[in-house]
């Protein structure tokens, strides 16, 4: 039977205890959330031990997609696991626009004054730190008319059935998308247009991530598809025969888009890992291990990567770029309207 | 002389007390999350957030509407349907002979049997992703027999979901089936081979008669799988084979539809819980009418 004595004494132990328990989250480590694969590898292996080591701060990282982690940030509600949010552009508008992210404090982050053009967003409402340019990829052997430009996709008729295509959850076909509504269109909004050119493209293979595209083309089921340069040069460092251009109209790009998670714990050490991931050391880093171009114009690439990176430089402005947070109104509309007219 | 001093009667813990851990668990891991999926799946859709205020009915009246889901609901049935079929025929004559057999290999044959469990189920499909390729062992084979001209489209395609899903749910057959036959006497078969009837009248009127039960099982054990696989399907039957746990997860991850992908799953649950107790209901029937 529980007595008021025993009722006391359970709250005066739970008062005693709250600032154990703060202290306790208070020492819980930042949270960092990457994707799997190599990129954990950098991150555990090379990046959390430099962060840990410039700022003092303690981290961990939890790997995933972009979209897990908006998944986790939309179930968490008001107290997010994350601080900081990593995810492609298209992906990090639709949290934005549910009001989960709240804009950088850009005294927070003085290498941000380094970064190309075009990569901080509009009102400080996130940065774009790693740049992973798409381009037109091919195989060699399979190929005998290298491409030029993305509307050759369209006019060579040599590239009829053997075309690969991310799928629509990819970021990469959302951008290509936009892109044939702004070549064959009135703008990148008009996707009625790039609907009809894309059918044209027909019979085409999808595919739902980049190394599904590389193993793809590494297994002959396709022979041109746009695709990053990450997985070209990786394809090629294994002595695949495959080239990748950048065509005459310009790059696509995957850029991961970092915000500040306005319901997170530790937004100081949030800001603290941004400004880290923009140093100059740290995206030369990025450019080594990833085939990735430095977001900063301090950075500076080796000697054996910079030859193989056209888009790095002066040449940051071939990235081609569209405006997200008013696509995302149509975004769902657009993934159904593909899956039951395309496939 | 001492006076024996009575024992206390033990105490005894009231009855809610020993069915708690099943509440918890039942409450917790089952009612709980369906609950919330439930309630999510009539929320109404939002641009601005993870759903709407109100309250509505239409996402279902979407999914049930729709030519488009009723298309892959059918694809997906089919494919469990082939997939049950198919494993249930070949895993019937391996659960038979590991259930007979004296052998002393009868231990590197189960291990045979459950090796496809032994290995990661995204490692498993990678490696049927390379067997299915157009330019992989399987087409290479057939070319080189001469059976075909042409490489076979496997990949993206239903065919390609179906082989590879056989492949990892042939062991969820087999093993209710095995412990199904090891519990019949063989000598109620070896009664009716006394009696004059030939080997494949016993075994139509006496053992799979008896190993209905094992039937059962199996065959809604590799059903349900097969119908809610997620990582086969998404990695080998891109467009052309998706599936309804596929198009369930575009509809949530893809699209951050929540509300309409809790519908469509909820939809998914129904359908497949419907099919069983008509599975249930028609084998039941069968098993009476045995002789």
């Amino acid at each position: 039977m529980i007595t008021r004595r025993h009722l006391m004494a359970s709250i005066g132990a739970s008062a005693l205890m709250l600032p154990l328990a703060r202290r306790a989250m208070a020492q819980q480590p930042f949270v960092i959330p990457t994707y799997g694969g190599t990129w954990a590898k950098l991150w555990e292996e090379t990046l959390v031990p430099e962060f840990t080591s410039a700022t003092g701060i303690q981290s961990q990282i939890d790997v995933g997609l972009g979209k897990d982690f908006v998944s986790k940030i939309r179930a968490g509600g008001g107290a997010a696991p994350y601080s900081v949010f990593m995810g492609n552009e298209n992906i990090a508008a639709t949290l934005r626009a549910e009001g989960f992210f709240e804009p950088l404090d850009m005294s927070k982050i003085p290498n941000a004054a380094n970064l190309y053009d075009g990569l901080i967003n509009t009102g400080n409402n996130g940065l774009r730190a790693i740049v992973s340019p798409i381009g037109l990829a091919w195989r060699t052997d399979m190929i005998q008319t290298p491409p030029k430009a993305w509307t050759d996709l369209w006019e060579n008729p040599e590239y009829a059935g053997q075309i690969g295509l991310y799928q629509i959850g990819n970021t990469g076909a959302q951008l290509f998308l936009r892109l044939a509504g702004r070549l064959f269109g009135s703008g990148d909004t008009d996707i009625d247009t790039a609907f009809t050119k894309i059918k044209e493209l027909q019979p085409f293979t999808q595919a739902s991530w980049s190394g599904e595209v590389a193993a793809q083309l590494m297994r002959g089921d396709v022979a041109i598809a746009p695709v990053d340069w990450t997985e070209i040069l990786t394809l090629q460092d294994k002595g695949a025969p495959v080239e990748i251009i950048v065509p005459e109209e310009g790059v696509l790009s995957y850029e991961q888009s970092f915000n500040i998670v306005k319901t997170g714990p530790d937004k100081e050490a949030a800001h603290a890992y941004i400004n880290f991931l923009l140093d100059p050391k740290i995206q030369s880093i990025l450019a080594d291990t990833f085939y990735v171009s430095p977001a900063n114009r301090e950075a500076v690439i080796s000697e054996a990567t910079s030859p193989r990176l056209p888009v790095q430089g002066e040449a940051m402005s071939k990235i081609i770029r569209f405006e997200w947070d008013n696509y995302i109104d149509v975004a769902a509309e657009v993934a159904d309207r593909w899956n039951r007219e395309i496939g | 002389m001492t006076e024996a001093v009575p024992l206390a009667p033990p105490r005894r813990l009231p009855v809610w007390w020993m069915i708690l851990p099943a509440v918890v668990l039942l409450g917790g891991f089952l009612i709980l999350p369906y609950a919330s999926i439930v309630v999510m799946s009539f929320r109404e859709a939002s641009t601005s957030a993870v759903y709407g205020d109100g309250f509505t009915i239409g996402h279902y009246t979407e999914v049930i509407t729709d030519p488009f889901v009723w298309g892959i609901v059918w694809r997906t049935v089919r494919t469990a349907a082939i997939v049950t079929l198919v494993t249930l025929l070949l895993g019937y004559p391996v659960a038979y002979h590991l259930a007979r057999t004296r052998s002393r290999w009868a231990s590197l044959l189960y291990i045979c049997v459950i090796s496809p469990l032994l290995v990661g189920l995204v490692v498993r499909t990678f490696a049927w992703l390379i067997i299915l390729s157009n330019s992989g062992m399987a087409n290479s084979a057939l070319k080189a027999a001469g059976l075909i001209d042409r490489p076979i489209l496997f990949l993206n395609t239903p065919l390609g979901v179906t082989i590879a899903l056989i492949h990892v749910f042939l062991p969820f057959v087999i093993l209710p089936l095995l412990g199904n036959l090891q519990a019949i006497n063989p000598e109620v078969a070896m009664a009716g081979r006394s009696l004059g009837a030939s080997r494949m009248r016993t075994f139509f009127k006496v053992t799979l008669p008896l190993s209905m039960p094992g039937i059962q099982a199996g065959a809604i054990l590799v059903f349900v799988l097969s119908m809610s696989a997620y990582v086969t399907p998404a990695m080998l039957g891109g467009t052309k084979g998706r599936t309804m746990a596929v198009l369930v997860v575009q509809y949530l991850v893809d699209n951050f539809r929540w509300p309409a992908g809790a519908a469509l799953a909820i939809f998914m649950a129904v359908l497949t819980v419907s099919i069983i107790v008509l599975y249930l209901r028609l084998t039941a029937r069968a098993m009476r009418r045995l002789p």
